[in-house]
């Protein structure tokens, strides 16, 4: 695998920003990228840059319009991307792991993923606590994670008609990603397990237990294994 | 609260009023929404009546209903939509600033024109700040009273301070007050997945008539018309900037506004003149909308003037 940074291109988004896009494919490379040039951009040019998002393979730019045009500013951009080291950080980011009881009341489409993926119950969970995950993305709601990749044996597709309730802390699965919704909300992934983890507490420090380029290990937990890490953490 | 407190207390909280400020900034990288106020500039006009900064606190009360009680002496200015405000049942035109005092009586009743009015007081209200600001974002659980997010509720105080002396009650020059009736055009800059779009969707949008969806809030504002041809892109979920237009794949457009998502995987045509939003959270569901194209250069002439003028 080469780790040549996919070519920027440039799309205008609004008087104040400016979207750059780094190819259309998944690259395990670029969230620590995307996340180190986010600190460069803001700490390089604080007066022109006001924020940047990083998202799967974009990241949006916004400026001030009065001191600097658009044109400058992706010529400043095109330079910038530059100094910041693409390479295989995959396994720099922090590692988390996260108790998770797959199955039952915690996880009510587990039984129905084994029987599209024509694999045991067992073998689902071994495949998605068997494996890494990076964070791609932060965003949707606070702290909210995207992770990927999903082992290729997991992939399907959204559920056909979405619930009108998932619970939080439900550990979910869609194509080929996996997360855990922060809230009760509706959703059309399908639900693995349960996790009781706080995705975003503006009071901590940090705010959220995963940055963009950290990684997630899930652990499967018997239901009590699961009450004793939440009395732990709470002490 | 204890007897000595200055400030307003909430009577009756109305359909839906929430403390504002210029918006919570900087945390957009951890989901983290902005906020403020949907029309900015009636609510820059309110901090410029009172001579607040521009980023001072202050009330957007939607489509009305908010009864509040005055516990302090101080000046107020209320701008943005006409939702036949009284004090102590006195009718008050709104785009003014004027003094009050214990015990005045503020009810807002049902819009006559616009939709959202802003209510702002000298040194603006007092609230706790979370990440930086007082915005209230309810998806978010974050600004306003408490701090979680909450739109204001029966029984709620809101502190402000005292103004000892008389100010002068100013009134905003009547060329400069919107005029939110008829229908609206919305200026469009193209871009993000511009291209993925159809030459005859672009000329469909620039042609056809649409309306403002009653499903609309703060998150987005809800089009409903003869359905666009959204391109089918299998897209990774990427940033959303504000005022950008998204077309999922009912064909129906969404303006992506201040409570927004941060990320979004739908195609987008581009991104509307902020401009034309502020006048568009003016709007009443039902509203005749039209789009017209604009490029980057006049719509950020535009908007420089507007940061400008109110020094934002």
């Amino acid at each position: 695998m080469s780790f040549k940074r996919p070519d920027a291109t440039f799309e205008l988004a609004g008087v104040n920003a400016i979207l750059v896009r780094f190819g259309n494919q998944l690259n395990s490379a670029l969230p620590a990228y995307l996340s180190a040039l986010r600190d460069h951009l803001l700490t390089r040019h604080p007066s022109i840059i006001s924020q940047v998002v990083p998202a799967y393979t974009t990241i949006l730019v916004e400026y001030d319009p009065r001191q600097c045009r658009m044109y400058d500013l992706q010529l400043l951009l095109e330079r910038e991307l530059e100094m910041v080291a693409f390479e295989n950080t995959a396994q720099c980011g922090k590692l988390v792991e996260l108790p998770v009881v797959y199955g039952g009341e915690h996880g009510p489409d587990l039984t129905a993923v084994a029987d599209a993926c024509g694999l045991s119950e067992q073998a689902v969970i071994e495949l998605h606590s068997g494996q890494d995950y990076q964070v791609y993305a932060q965003g949707f709601a606070p702290g909210f994670s995207y992770l990927a990749e999903l082992p290729e044996q997991l992939r399907l597709p959204r559920l056909s008609t979405p619930r009108q309730k998932v619970a939080a802390g439900s550990v979910a699965i869609a194509e080929q990603q996996t997360a855990v919704y922060p809230y009760e909300s509706p959703g059309g992934w399908h639900i693995l397990g349960y996790t009781p983890i706080t995705w975003f507490d503006p009071q901590a420090s940090p705010m959220t237990p995963v940055e963009v380029g950290d990684r997630v290990r899930f652990k499967a937990v018997t239901v009590q294994q699961l009450d004793a890490w939440v009395k732990e953490q709470a002490r | 609260m204890s007897q000595s407190a200055t400030g307003f207390q909430v009577i009756r909280k109305g359909f839906f009023s929430l403390v504002q400020d210029a918006g919570r900034f900087g945390y957009e990288h951890l989901g983290v929404t902005n906020g403020g106020p949907m029309d900015a500039m009636a609510a820059s006009w309110a901090n410029r009546l009172l001579d607040n900064s521009a980023d001072a606190s202050l009330i957007e009360v939607t489509a009305g209903g908010l009864e509040l009680e005055v516990r302090t002496q101080t000046m107020i200015a209320v701008t943005g939509g006409d939702l036949n405000l009284t004090v102590n049942g006195k009718p008050q035109a709104p785009w003014r600033s004027f003094w009050v005092s214990t015990g005045d009586r503020l009810r807002f009743g049902t819009p006559r024109l616009g939709f959202r009015a802003y209510l702002g007081v000298q040194g603006g209200f007092q609230v706790p700040e979370v990440l930086g600001s007082m915005a209230t974002v309810k998806r978010d659980k974050l600004g306003g009273v408490c701090g979680r997010g909450e739109a204001l509720q029966d029984g709620d105080f809101l502190a402000s301070g005292i103004l000892p002396e008389e100010g002068i009650a100013r009134q905003i020059p009547e060329r400069f007050m919107p005029d939110y009736s008829g229908p609206l055009t919305l200026h469009i800059i193209p871009g993000y997945q511009q291209h993925a779009f159809s030459k005859s969707t672009w000329q469909q949008l620039m042609q056809q008539p649409f309306e403002l969806d009653t499903r609309s809030d703060r998150m987005g504002a809800r089009l409903s018309g003869s359905p666009l041809q959204s391109p089918t892109l299998g897209m990774y979920s990427e940033p959303l900037s504000y005022a950008a237009v998204q077309v999922p794949a009912d064909g129906q457009p969404i303006i992506m506004l201040n409570d927004r998502q941060t990320l979004g995987g739908y195609p987008k045509l581009g991104n509307i003149l902020p401009l034309d939003c502020f006048a568009l959270a003016q709007r009443q569901p039902g509203t005749r909308i039209r789009f017209a194209p604009i490029g980057l250069m006049t719509a950020q002439q535009q908007m420089r003037r507007y940061l400008r003028f109110f020094g934002l």
